[in-house]
């Protein structure tokens, strides 16, 4: 089995006195898509946060524990969290493109980290990141109107494009289809799929039947711990833990 | 189980199809008990009423398996529940099976009528008959209860049954030599026998069905 890319050891996370993890030890693999479920409130987007120190942005939220991508301590001194960040890709639950044209949307992050050098190079690197979110066919004659002008499904597309152009190692995507119609989701689930060869996939999601689907690895989170960590098909089919068991089949636990 | 579904109908639904699949058990043992009957009475037309009861029987295997489609494709079961789900295809099919048996060994009855039926056989059949009941009707207490020591207990008693085909074999054999006259009702006795041996291993795989429910280990690939 291929070593760990994410690390995470005892971690703990707080906000203010409540604590929302309690010592969770995971580690996820490469190219593989990770499914992180539970029921509301278990800690599962408060780990996804972690990964890339979303967290930060909450003054009264602490960790304690380590959590490494590669064998970087993300949450050590010196590290730049904007650089962070271009290795973390993050696709939220709502498509939030800029209120930018779709072209500017996919360059914005590769203007900002420096990642071109010329016009014709960033041009490159924008048909390349829409044609890997399977978005290119759609917007090729209109890359030039505003991103919020496409349908949800392709907006989401969009935000994926935008998070791949600066080629992260991994990408977070917190309940990415919620909004979707079981067509778009479709299209997106084939879409992380196809993304797994290339970057290692974090997934949130609040249906069972999605991480059944899309993911090779599933952490089930039940009040701030992570319960159980297996591969898919055990998770889904024979669960070590009755707790995992009661919630996948909708008892109350 | 320790917990009900937040979706209540869904319970009521798996507990429908459940007892469903065991009144289709206790037709197949009725079937059974009146086949091996008609083996001493040979009343035809008793043997020609448990050939018209398993066109029910076949219609019951539809039923149970469209209501299982059904429930899902509306619950989409994971783990317990999927097991649960599927548990009612895979034993109403196995039950539909022992009632094949039941109706061949009904109509072979008729066939042993014209010869001279051969006590001693017919005796190891009997007893066969009789294991094969018995653990067709624990079998289904086994999986009302989803008991897993019952089931397991239930696949050791099978090779009782294998033991009885296997003396019946012989037995045949021997009888041939010595009354060659008897052979056909011999030959029709040896297919009944094999009848029931089969009937055995059907109960086995429910057994197996009830391990695998409970347990999630799928017991297929093992001897027992």
């Amino acid at each position: 089995m291929a070593d760990p890319i994410i690390t995470a050891r005892d971690v703990n996370i707080f906000y203010d006195t409540t604590q929302a993890l309690f010592n969770v030890d995971l580690d996820i693999l490469p190219n593989k898509v990770t499914a992180l479920i539970g029921p509301s409130g278990c800690g599962k987007s408060t780990f996804l946060r972690a990964i890339n120190r979303m967290n930060d942005l909450i003054p009264s939220c602490r960790m304690e524990g380590s959590l490494t991508i590669g064998n970087q301590d993300i949450y050590a001194r010196d590290v730049d969290v904007v650089a962070l960040r271009a290795q973390v890709g993050m696709v939220f639950q709502k498509p939030n493109p800029f209120p930018k044209s779709i072209f500017e949307n996919v360059a914005y992050g590769l203007k900002i980290h420096k990642l071109t050098t010329s016009k014709s190079e960033l041009q490159d690197r924008v048909e390349w990141s829409l044609k890997n979110a399977g978005l290119w066919s759609e917007v090729a004659d209109r890359l030039d109107q505003p991103g919020n002008s496409l349908s949800g499904g392709q907006q989401q597309r969009l935000c994926i494009a935008r998070a791949i152009a600066v080629q992260p190692k991994v990408i977070l995507m917190d309940e990415p289809c919620s909004a979707l119609d079981p067509i778009a989701t479709a299209v997106v689930e084939e879409l992380i799929d196809n993304l797994r060869k290339d970057y290692t996939i974090v997934i949130v999601t609040h249906s069972m039947q999605q991480a059944a689907r899309i993911s090779q690895r599933t952490a089930f989170f039940h009040l701030g711990k992570l319960v159980e960590f297996g591969d898919t098909k055990t998770v889904f089919t024979t669960p070590n833990d009755e707790r995992t068991q009661n919630y996948i089949t909708g008892r109350i636990g | 189980m320790t917990h009900e579904h937040i979706v209540k109908k869904f319970d009521r639904n798996l507990e429908k199809i459940k007892v469903s699949v065991l009144e289709m058990g206790e037709i197949v043992i009725q079937q059974v008990e009146d086949a091996t009957a008609v083996l001493v009475t040979f009343d035809s037309k008793e043997a020609d009423r448990i050939t018209m009861l398993d066109r029910w029987v076949n219609g019951l295997n539809k039923e149970i398996y469209d209501r299982a489609e059904i429930l899902i494709v509306r619950r989409q079961p994971m783990a317990l529940d999927l097991r649960q789900s599927l548990a009612p295809i895979n034993i109403s099919s196995e039950l539909e099976r022992i009632g094949d048996h039941a109706k061949s060994t009904a109509k072979r009855a008729e066939i042993i009528n014209k010869g001279d039926p051969v006590q001693a056989a017919l005796d190891l059949i009997l007893e066969m008959s009789r294991l094969v009941q018995t653990m067709l009707r624990d079998v289904l207490v086994a999986y009302a209860n989803l008991d897993v020591e019952l089931a397991a207990e239930i696949r050791m008693r099978d090779r009782e049954v294998d033991n009885l085909n296997k003396q019946m074999l012989e037995a045949a054999i021997a009888l041939t030599r010595a009354m060659p006259e008897n052979a056909e009702a011999l030959i029709h006795l040896v297919l009944i026998s094999r009848n029931f041996e089969r009937a055995g291993d059907h109960v086995c795989n429910i057994a197996r069905f009830v391990h695998q429910i409970a347990t999630g280990e799928d017991l297929k690939a093992s001897v027992t």
